[in-house]
């Protein structure tokens, strides 16, 4: 990419992370909240592949655009606010919050300030990716490979323990709550419950 | 001046390859359901029903994050747009020069690029805040974190014998044998995941009939179609992604790379449009125990084999 395309994108891209990231703390949706956090690390994806770090910067929208969904349904979980539309504000603990900001910032900045950075891109026969994964890894590659896989079948097997019984029964059978033993559905036998199922709606009765 | 090229090139594509799909799914639609069939119908319809759209008025929910919901659509659309901008449609040496260009790390991109189109989805159930888009969009949610696994593993998997992360070198490893005989789990894996990542037949949880049309439910007029034609731009992006990993992409004899690269595509889109029609919705719940129990399961071991393969082989 050509000097002068690359600068402008640079710009606006780095404009964007910073007022995409300011936009985080003023909405007042969850949802809004953790795309407004996803647009900015976006963003800053943009930055690092003009840097030469392609595979670094695709990662982190890959990561990003996983990570701020399930975030989001997460919070809006919690928050008992289904939709997430309802107002509320973002911004909690200011004096905690102002500090850690300020020692973030300069501890950053100072990175900025002080990193040498290349000042030309790398010659063309150069394989970043794996030039990265060498840096990055090194001759641990093999160990931080297996662990991965050791973790990717961790989590499978704790959602395995974890969802095959819920709280009102197996999850896999259709889970339904405690009530007086005599409404309760698993009472009524499948063939009659199947069909009152067609007569329940116009009278808005439930047996 | 290059690139401008290359993005008229790559519009020009989305424009024609969407509306080729919109054609595919009614003659397909029609055969399945041994309906007549006029050709100049199927030929015509799609535009008319487009026109028709764009002369709609847009709808009014309470509330509703507009700016979102606007650009929902626009993501997709930008999302098919992104993938095929990569796609080589020739040698990699010919595609540095002319046409479309080599990502380094391609399957990485592909799949930030996937990851979005959950976000899209989401964002587009989420916007109108409305009962039956919202539904739709959590379900997408579930569906997408249950494919998405299968589908890394799966392309990880056709990434290993090229030893390289660029889609051109995965094609360009494809010269003696594709990788669909190499890796017979490969492209089944990559298929039934692509129908979930483009929302379609079985794995329609979102915009299904049964939630009154899901995500879309409270659209209408141009964001509709808006909609429509993202819908089919993302299934032409997952099935040139699926012949370019699988299929051996440009490579075929006696015919100009871009041909056998857009004639593989198509059949990739005719079939995932043919299993569209044949089979019935899968329950959302149903999909995500088969997804974690035996298609990740599966596409582990399609990576380890076609690592040990790879490994063995050395370098192909």
């Amino acid at each position: 990419m050509t000097g002068a395309l690359a600068d402008g994108l640079f710009w606006v891209m780095a404009a964007g992370a910073v007022i995409t990231g300011w936009r985080v703390f003023r909405t007042d949706s969850m949802v809004r909240a953790a795309y407004w956090l996803m647009a900015s690390f976006v963003a800053v994806a943009v930055i690092l592949i003009l840097l030469a770090a392609e595979f670094l910067g695709l990662v982190l929208v890959l990561m990003m655009a996983g990570e701020m969904t399930i975030m989001a349904v997460f919070m809006v979980m919690f928050m008992m606010n289904p939709a997430g539309l309802n107002p509320m504000t973002m911004v909690h603990q200011h004096r905690t919050a102002i500090a850690a900001g300020v020692i973030a910032f300069v501890g950053l900045a100072g990175v900025g300030a002080f990193a040498r950075f290349p000042s030309a891109p790398p010659p063309a026969a150069t394989h970043v990716t794996a030039d990265v994964g060498h840096e990055l890894l090194g001759g641990s590659m093999f160990i931080f490979e297996t662990a991965g896989v050791t973790l990717l079948a961790t989590m499978i097997g704790s959602l395995a323990v974890a969802s095959r019984r819920g709280r009102f029964g197996p999850a896999d059978e259709g889970s339904v709550e405690p009530g007086p033993p005599a409404a309760a559905p698993a009472a009524v036998p499948e063939s009659e419950h199947a069909g009152h199922a067609g007569m329940e709606r116009p009278d808005g009765m439930v047996p | 001046m290059r690139l401008g090229l290359e993005i008229a090139v790559t519009g020009l594509i989305l424009v024609a390859s969407v509306y080729v799909v919109a054609v595919l799914d009614l003659v397909l639609g029609r055969l399945v359901a041994a309906a007549p069939l006029r050709l100049a119908e199927a030929v015509v319809r799609p535009v008319r029903r487009g026109a028709l759209l764009f002369l709609q008025r847009p709808p009014r929910t309470e509330r509703p994050d507009q700016a979102l919901w606007i650009l929902a659509p626009a993501l997709l659309g930008a999302i098919a747009a992104a993938v095929l901008f990569v796609m080589p449609l020739g040698p990699t040496e010919l595609s540095q020069s002319s046409g479309m260009r080599d990502v380094d790390a391609g399957i990485v991109y592909f799949g930030a690029l996937m990851a979005l189109v959950m976000v899209a989805v989401y964002l587009h159930g989420w916007a109108p805040n409305s009962l039956f888009p919202m539904v739709g969009g959590y379900r997408f949610v579930a569906l997408a974190l249950s494919y998405e696994m299968p589908l890394a593993l799966v392309l990880i998997g056709a990434a290993l014998p090229a030893r390289s992360l660029s889609i051109g070198a995965i094609v360009d490893a494809q010269a003696g044998l594709w990788n669909l005989v190499r890796q017979p789990l490969g492209l089944p894996l990559y298929l039934v995941a692509a129908l979930g990542l483009t929302f379609r037949g079985p794995l329609n949880v979102s915009d299904a009939a049964d939630l009154a049309g899901g995500t879309p439910a409270e659209s209408s007029g141009v964001a509709l179609l808006l909609w429509a034609l993202g819908r089919n731009a993302i299934l032409v992006a997952a099935a040139a992604m699926g012949a370019a990993g699988f299929l051996g992409g440009w490579r075929g004899p006696a015919l100009p790379g871009p041909v056998w690269m857009v004639a593989k595509s198509l059949a990739l889109v005719a079939v995932l449009l043919g299993v569209s029609h044949l089979v019935g919705r899968v329950r959302l719940e149903r999909f995500v125990i088969v997804a974690w129990a035996v298609l990740i399961p599966l596409a582990l071991l399609d990576v380890f084999a076609a690592g040990a393969v790879a490994l063995l082989a050395g370098r192909p």
